[in-house]
């Protein structure tokens, strides 16, 4: 009996073994996708499959995450047909075609009971490059200031910097973390820490009674709907990376994430939608 | 000066208070350590419990998820999880027992080749598993062509768990008395018997604390199979089928899904309960075998 189990078991080993040399992105049948890149869209996109699948019955697409910089080094070598990055190509990438799916604030957050409201570009800066380290300097607590910052080569890590024109090399972090709930969590646990997250995720979890805040911006809310009526000065798109322009099934699932249908799904996942013409 | 206080201590007469209050530190110390590590284990055992308990149901255990994770079930992801265990496992015996064997009984003691893949068994054995992860995703997906699948998963698993297999089992030989291995020679049993009859079932504890430590460590890991097993929550088709499993739907809907933690908390206690179960069940089956084999 335990005999006829193993032998059985090593048959199904081998007959998979066999029979999964086509299992690569380009080898495959027209019908099947393979999607990788970004964790922050990768949940998105994953529900945009699972609906793609039921309007095309037969087709599968498989997402994977692991992050911005994989989805564009799986578009180029093959390993995927569509990459999602959660910014805008770089120079150096132009030779990718990049469709965008939706739009992504990003803000600062502190704790639900930090007394400060607002802060200027000028004094996050000094807070982030280590010149204000306390929260008495900018009329708080006397309490020192935690800094939580993201981990290299995440793509809100850019933005931010970008945005405040700061080297990295010049920030004094006093935790680095790497994903969006993760800084959301690391803010909430801590009422002096401040950080810096989507306005998507940010603004779900104050509503859902997760204690942090979010300032604003320039005098801008930092809210969907801001970001949505294009005030915040802070955004980033999420796009979708094709090595070529592209054809087939391919084009059916990019055309399928940026139709009105999927408004819906990109509300849920506290995105922002854009009108295509 | 050291004997002397020594000596003071044994025979003086401040010796017994002293020794009874050295006595009493050590026996609190050695109970508190012991309480820490079983409070420690409670409360994350009942911390999970708490916060994952209200979202348990049989739909939870069989329906798929919907959502990105927050609504639904875990139905495909348990069954992927337990797809990439079997694979694992189903790689990583024979061979784990087979190296084991190998180096406590059939390798000499003062064997270059024993020695050199000892030394590389325990450095493997210490390589952080996003390490097993990429190998696995450039060795077995890319190299193999095998993709994102179940397969390649297990396979990335099973070079991670078998280090600390190996090192178990050849310990767990190691404990056997030498008089069995003569006992059995002197029977005119041949070397092979002796292996599977005698040594084998003596040897079956080690094998079992390995098995229930690499399950352990299978079952937690993340790190590679992120690269390796992915992310798809669809019910797998064949193991050439990518999966996602329940360690990275837990990562999943605590760091990227924004309202993910109820789910997330569900499934790190059917996670911990079926550890718990696999382990009880792995120990069950380990006494059994050992007690039919032991009388055969």
């Amino acid at each position: 009996m335990k005999h006829v189990a193993l032998m059985g078991l090593g048959l199904l080993l081998v007959g998979t073994v066999s029979g999964c040399d086509n299992a690569t992105a380009r080898g495959t049948g027209a019908d099947k996708l393979v999607i990788t890149g970004s964790s922050t869209v990768a949940p998105l996109v994953a529900d945009m499959a699972k609906r793609f699948e039921q309007a095309h019955p037969g087709v599968r697409v498989d997402v994977q995450s692991g992050g911005s910089s994989r989805g564009i080094a799986d578009a180029r070598k093959g390993l995927a047909h569509v990459g999602m990055v959660s910014r805008s190509l770089k120079d150096d990438e132009s030779d990718l075609y990049s469709f965008t799916i939706a739009i992504d604030g990003v803000c600062m957050i502190v704790h639900a009971s930090n007394p400060i409201g607002s802060l200027t570009s000028r004094q996050v800066v000094e807070v982030y490059t280590g010149e204000i380290t306390n929260w008495r300097q900018l009329g708080g607590p006397d309490r020192p200031i935690t800094v939580v910052h993201k981990a290299q080569g995440r793509s809100t890590l850019e933005l931010f910097l970008e945005h405040f024109s700061i080297h990295n090399e010049r920030v004094k972090p006093s935790v680095v973390i790497g994903d969006n709930q993760q800084g959301i969590k690391t803010v909430s646990g801590n009422p002096y820490a401040i950080g810096y997250v989507s306005v998507g995720s940010a603004e779900y979890e104050a509503t859902h009674g997760t204690p942090i805040k979010l300032l604003p911006m320039n005098g801008v809310e930092a809210t969907v709907a801001s970001v949505a009526a294009g005030s915040f000065p802070l955004c980033r798109q999420l796009n979708l990376v094709t090595p070529e322009p592209s054809s087939g099934l391919t084009q059916r699932f990019v055309d399928f994430a940026q139709s009105l249908a999927m408004h819906d799904l990109i509300a849920e996942h506290s995105f922002v939608p854009i009108v295509h013409e | 000066m050291l004997d002397a206080t020594a000596q003071a201590g044994l025979v003086g007469p401040g010796a017994l208070p002293r020794g009874r209050s050295l006595d009493a530190f050590v026996t609190t110390a050695v109970w508190l350590g012991a309480g820490l590590i079983v409070a420690v284990f409670f409360w994350i055992v009942g911390d999970v419990f708490v916060h994952g308990v209200g979202g348990l149901s049989w739909s939870f255990l069989i329906d798929s998820p919907t959502h990105a994770g927050r609504g639904g079930g875990i139905g495909p992801i348990i069954v992927s999880t337990g797809l990439i265990l079997t694979v694992c496992m189903a790689v990583s015996v024979p061979l784990g027992v087979g190296a084991g064997a190998w180096l406590a009984e059939f390798c000499p003691s003062t064997s270059l080749l024993g020695a050199s893949v000892r030394r590389s068994l325990d450095m493997l054995a210490g390589v952080p598993s996003i390490v097993f992860g990429l190998f696995g995703n450039a060795f077995f997906c890319v190299y193999l062509g095998m993709g994102f699948s179940i397969l390649s998963g297990g396979l990335t698993l099973a070079c991670m768990v078998l280090p600390i297999l190996i090192r178990s089992v050849e310990q767990g030989f190691g404990s056997v008395p030498g008089e069995h291995r003569r006992s059995a020679a002197a029977l005119g049993m041949t070397r092979a018997r002796t292996l599977a009859h005698v040594l084998l079932p003596a040897a079956t504890p080690g094998l079992m604390a390995g098995l229930v430590l690499g399950i352990g460590r299978a079952m937690a890991e993340t790190a590679a199979l992120i690269f390796t097993s992915g992310y798809v929550d669809r019910m797998p088709q064949s193991l050439a089928d990518s999966g996602r499993a329940m360690s990275v739907h837990i990562y999943d809907l605590s760091m990227n899904v924004a309202g993910g933690e109820p789910n997330a908390y569900t499934t790190a206690l059917v996670l911990v309960a079926s550890l718990l179960v696999i382990n009880g069940a792995t120990s069950a089956i380990g006494q059994r075998w050992l007690c039919g084999r032991s009388r055969g």
